[in-house]
């Protein structure tokens, strides 16, 4: 007569030396599953063992169990380590493998692909600038603070930065907050008379459905002797034919930025509801108010000139910013801003 | 700012234009009014009634059947739910049939309410629009109206047109009131006054016999700080009107005195504070009562948001005789606020400078409707009038005797300086001529003082409510600004042309470019990303980090494209679009020594997915390494106008070593292809389609530039080409085979091409079989057969001795 008990534990023995050896066997992952499947699984090994627990007296019975679900655990950590070792060695055999023949000629793409829309709306307004005169100046990202806002006339702790909450570095730089960095870079490196535009990723801290940390703008600028805002007022008047077409209204409203004075927000006739007659009818695009606001512009504040050692009283000049992601929703009929920065090649191929 | 019309008409008694009009007034003259609400829309319609009786309704517990009195002696019964149905006698809100009550958007029809009929509905605050109060309905002081009377004639705040205006923050001015109304009368050349408080009633107490005394220690922060008191002072809700008021303007009505203060800062815009004067602790025997200092290290406050600040020894206070009682301009103290039980209050009016309270308000981030006004500057003349109303206020709303006198210390006050405004600066600057009468008269109508003036010059002196007319130019906007920007003409300048500097645009145009001939499609990433997403990708890690991130996963500016670019790959597979073909073009931040970092700019392209348009109606494949190759080939031939070598020394980590290389052009490394790593592709959980990348070193390729291209002669004669197919072993790289072959053919060979690559079938086991086509061609005559068939059968040869080559036929 057989005792259960021992008969269990003599099954427990031999497969606690088995299954070790049986996974070092294993070559490729699917024999590896099908191993353990054959201890662990619903028809597996341990499993019958478990089955044939009943036939043993109760306190006996649970000792059992215990070893049974210790071995149970051991066996299931013994397959993580081999799956884990099956892969590293496939890793590793793929890296070493027989390099692919890079002397194959390489395949040539047969479609084009496809410019970003801000991409698309900067190199529209670059051509529309350098048709009136205006060059392009470079720009940089990591801006001095002395750059991007003392010399514009930006007082430490003035209000005004509310408005201009700023990505700093830990060396003290920060990510510039508009393109208007590039007007002090233009008048330090030049002396007038300039036209310059100046694109550009710039950075501000807010992100939400209407605002990204990072976005872009097109600065441009004219300095020299005797522009006025008779002129600033031509140059808008001239990107407004250009861009949304002949006869858009323009719209100036006074307003404030700390390097401009006087300064004035820009409206432009809205393009989405224009009726035959040239009148607006109002549409959500333009809150049914037939405007748009685009851009922000003034006389350059004598402060800027001063800081940059250019004499205001010789020299006067005009700036104007704006956002260049607006103007592509605007341009290209597109309803959120966040679209623009998720790459969906669905989005991209649109355009 | 909110606005309200009826305030602004009451201030401007000419001012006819309706809201629109006014509203469009303003915007062009810089005070952008961005919307416009009706307040109680509601309670235009509705009219008051007198109580007659009341009787429970027959059926239905907690419902009354009310009859109302609502005048010319008709009554009616009313079913109405609130549990605070005055006795007979008083005074609630009747809104008749037909009534629209847009808070609720209801209009007020017969209706049957369990069983009986109602023809109107006796309303709540919350229901005629008026607050947020619905928990009873509104009943009316005593002798309010008569019944019949309309309610809004009752109660003429209840109805209003309230304009958002967006402020720009050199106007603080025109965050009251009278500002506003003075800024209308100014446009419109309408006669200004400023509002002249109803003098208080005096008790025989002076705020001296009261004990208040104020001691300024930091008088350049606080240059003026006014104090009014008064005793006998009833705390309880304010009345309709003044509560209305406050509600319309989005402010919260609370009890008398602090609606008090309330309602005068968003008349003159100044701030003002009440503390209970029985809370306030003495000091040595001697010492002023309220001084205005610098905190002590340490010292704590709890504020009236009921939190317990520390505060810093650059903090402004208000202090009693023991401690801090308030942020000064920012928030006073919980220990001294007004309570149910108050009876002696102190009033605060000061002028604070704007940076001390901006410093204060940042580091305690707290943002009020105080600090808000004194970072931006008040009106430092205005101390007096502001407590004396705010002292008539009290005086009629809270029944309390006012002390005589107030105080007014004075620490370093600043003087205004007068400006000089030529008429040719003027004229030069706007482009305009503008007569110079007008120019001055816009001037003197918004309240700056004309000094002295000849026909070309004036020397001005502007008010002290407007801290942000310092220069000439200044002057210049409001002139402008007053006369409408319309009236300047549109004119073109001619402009010197400009050549660019630098020159990065163009180079980035023409890298565009090339990448969509290349089949990209351009991504735009982030500049920020993190350290770890840098590390996923093997790319160097960051050196320029950010201060104040948004979020920890954009501390660091990106040294590679590569992370932001793969998340677009990643997010995009999870919307099941699983083939991309992204470029971006950006600059990578990396610090240096002294200064600004670098930022030099490069391209990064991924291909992932099928490559799905390799052949007209051929089967979808994966993308592979060839056709990085050939993204990789076309971008570098159109930017330098070379094909570029491949050699593949120590590889970059971000490739698989068995199919990387780098892109090498004149000798020079500009940039690297291959298979992304397969640590990369787990790191971003990318497995389950094949993904290339090719980054170019656009810095690099900039300085190689592109000659441009040369003529060369056009073939007269034709080219003669023979097809070869030939086994070898599958270790042999096919471009060995094809060098091998266009060697060996001679210098006629003009052109080897491998058209088709295929193992299986015939071919033995780690064989493949290359098809080349071979293309000979004379410059100076035809070829005979004959002629290419000899070089064809050397070239023949000699790939077979070569590479154990088998021709196969
Ligand atoms: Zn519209």
């Amino acid at each position: 007569m057989s005792d259960p008990q021992a008969d269990i534990e003599n099954k427990l023995a031999a497969l606690r030396e088995a299954y070790g050896p049986r996974f070092a066997a294993a070559e490729t992952e699917q024999q590896l599953r099908d191993e353990n499947a054959k201890i662990l699984g619903k028809k597996g090994e341990l499993t019958a063992i478990l089955k044939e627990m009943g036939k043993v007296p109760g306190e006996a019975r649970k000792a059992i169990g215990e070893k049974t679900n210790a071995l149970k655990q051991e066996v299931e950590k013994a397959f993580e380590v081999a799956l884990a070792a099956l892969h590293q060695a496939a890793r590793e055999a793929d890296l070493k493998g027989r390099p692919f023949d890079l002397t194959l000629p390489g395949r040539t793409p047969v479609g084009p692909g496809h410019k970003h829309p801000i991409s698309m709306v900067r190199e529209e307004l670059i051509g529309i600038f350098r048709t009136l005169g205006f060059g392009v100046h470079d720009g940089r990202e990591v801006e001095l603070e002395e750059n991007n806002f003392t010399k514009l006339g930006f007082p430490p702790d003035h209000p005004a930065t509310d408005m201009q909450d700023s990505f700093w570095t830990t060396s003290g730089h920060l990510l510039r907050t508009h393109t208007s960095n590039i007007q002090v870079r233009a008048m330090m490196g030049h002396k007038p008379p300039m036209a310059f535009i100046a694109p550009g990723a710039v950075y501000r801290r807010d992100d939400d459905a209407t605002h990204s940390p990072m976005f872009h703008q097109l600065e441009a600028f004219l300095i020299d002797e005797g522009v006025s805002m008779a002129h600033l007022r031509g140059v808008l008047r001239a990107f407004a034919e250009r861009f949304f077409g002949p006869g858009t209204p323009v719209r100036l409203r006074p307003s404030y930025f700390p390097f401009v004075e006087p300064g004035a927000e820009v409206d432009f006739g809205c393009t989405f509801c224009k009726q035959p007659d040239g009148t607006r009818a109002g549409c959500t695009i333009c809150k049914q108010t037939g405007w748009i606001e685009v851009l922000g512009c003034g006389m350059i504040h004598p402060v800027v000139f001063e800081s940059c050692g250019i004499d205001p009283e010789k020299y006067t000049g005009f700036a104007l910013g704006m956002g260049l992601d607006r103007l592509a929703m605007l341009r290209y009929d597109i309803p959120h801003l966040r679209l623009m920065f998720e790459n969906d090649p669905r989005f991209l191929a649109q355009f | 700012m909110k606005a309200s019309y009826r305030w602004l008409r009451s201030l401007v008694p000419q001012l006819t234009a309706p809201p629109e009009e006014l509203a469009q007034r303003l915007t062009g003259a810089g005070l952008e009014v961005e919307a416009i609400h009706r307040y109680g829309v509601g309670a235009a319609a509705c009219l008051v009634a007198k109580v007659v009786s009341t009787r429970p309704h027959p059926t239905k517990s907690g419902l009354k059947l009310v009859t109302v009195d609502r005048g010319a002696a008709a009554t009616q019964e009313l079913v109405c739910g609130a549990p605070n149905v005055p006795e007979p006698g008083g005074l609630v809100v009747l809104a008749p049939l037909g009534a629209y009550l847009p808070a609720k958007n209801m209009t007020i029809e017969k209706r049957a309410i369990a069983g009986v009929e109602s023809e109107g509905m006796l309303c709540s605050e919350a229901e005629l629009g008026l607050s947020d109060d619905g928990d009873g309905i509104l009943v009316l002081p005593p002798g309010t109206a008569s019944a019949g009377a309309p309610f809004v004639a009752a109660v003429p705040e209840a109805e209003d047109y309230i304009f958002d205006i967006n402020l720009t923050p050199n106007r603080p001015d025109c965050l009251g009131h009278v500002g506003i109304a003075r800024e209308i009368a100014a446009l419109y050349s309408y006669p200004w006054a400023p509002p002249t408080p109803k003098v208080a009633t005096l008790s025989g107490t002076t705020i001296e016999s009261l004990g208040v005394g104020v001691r300024i220690d930091e008088t350049s922060r606080c240059p003026h700080y006014g104090a009014a008191a008064a005793e006998g002072v009833q705390v309880k809700a304010s009345p309709l009107w003044l509560r209305y008021r406050l509600a319309s303007l989005g402010v919260r009505p609370i009890s008398n005195i602090v609606d008090i203060t309330n309602l005068v800062m968003l008349e003159f815009g100044h701030p003002m504070h009440a503390f209970d004067l029985d809370r306030l602790e003495r000091g040595a025997p001697g010492s002023a009562l309220i001084s205005v200092r610098v905190a002590k290290e340490g010292e704590t406050l709890v504020t009236l948001d009921g939190v317990e600040r520390t505060l810093a020894a650059d903090d402004l206070v208000i202090a009693d005789g023991q401690k801090a009682i308030a942020l000064a301009g920012v928030m006073g103290g919980k220990g001294s606020e007004i309570h149910d039980g108050t009876t002696r209050i102190v009033f605060e009016c000061a002028y604070f400078e704007p940076r001390t309270v901006r410093r204060t308000a940042r580091r305690h981030a707290l943002h009020t409707d105080a600090s808000h006004r004194f970072e931006r500057g008040v009106d430092p003349s205005d101390i007096e009038a502001v407590l004396a109303s705010a002292a008539a206020w009290t005086a009629k709303l809270a029944h309390a005797q006012i002390a005589a006198g107030t105080l007014h210390v004075q620490g370093n006050v600043r003087f205004p300086k007068t400006i000089r405004l030529r008429a040719p600066r003027l004229r030069a600057l706007l482009g305009v001529d503008v007569p110079w009468t007008e120019a001055l008269d816009i001037l003197v109508r918004l309240g700056n003082k004309l000094v002295t003036s000849t026909a070309a010059t004036a020397e001005l002196e502007p008010p002290p409510h407007r801290p942000d007319l310092t220069r000439e130019v200044d002057l210049i906007e409001e002139v402008l600004r007053v006369r409408g920007i319309d009236n300047v003409p549109e004119i073109l300048p001619a402009i010197h042309p400009t050549p660019d500097s630098g020159g990065d645009e163009v180079f980035r145009e023409r890298v565009r470019a090339a990448a969509v001939t290349a089949g990209l499609s351009e991504a735009i990433v982030l500049g920020m990303t993190s350290p770890a997403a840098l590390a996923k990708v093997k790319a160097e890690a960051p050196t320029v980090f950010l201060k104040n991130p948004l979020a920890e996963h954009q501390g660091a500016m990106r040294t590679s494209l590569l992370p932001g670019l793969l998340e677009s790959v990643s997010q995009a597979r999870r919307r099941e679009q699983p083939d991309a073909r992204l470029f971006a073009m950006g600059p990578v931040f990396i610090a240096s020594a002294e200064g600004l970092p670098t930022e030099p700019l490069v391209l990064t392209a991924v291909l992932s997915g099928t490559a799905s348009f390799r052949a007209y109606l051929s089967k979808a494949e994966p993308v592979d390494v060839w056709d990085a190759k050939g993204a990789a080939e076309t971008l570098l031939f159109a930017l330098t106008g070379q094909k570029p070598t491949l050699e593949r020394g120590e590889l970059p980590p971000q490739v698989h070593p068995r199919g990387g290389a780098w892109l090498q052009v004149g000798g020079k490394r500009v940039g690297y292809m291959g298979p992304l790593h397969p640590d990369v592709v787990d790191a971003f959980d990318l497995g389950a389609h094949p993904v290339m990348i090719v980054s170019l070193d656009l810095e690099a390729l900039r300085i190689i530039g592109r000659a441009a291209p040369k003529f060369q002669a056009i073939p007269k004669f034709p080219a003669n080409a023979r097809d070869i197919s030939l086994v070898v072993k599958d270790v042999v790289p096919a471009g060995d085979v094809q060098d091998a072959l266009k060697n060996a053919a001679g210098p006629l060979a003009e052109d080897v091409e491998l058209f088709d690559r295929f193992t299986g079938g015939s071919t033995p086991k780690d064989h493949v079989n290359l098809a080349f086509r071979v293309r000979y061609r004379a410059a100076d005559r035809t070829l005979t057969d004959a002629e290419v068939d000899a070089f064809h059968e050397k070239a023949r040869a000699a790939v077979e001795l070569r590479f154990g080559a088998q021709l196969r036929t």
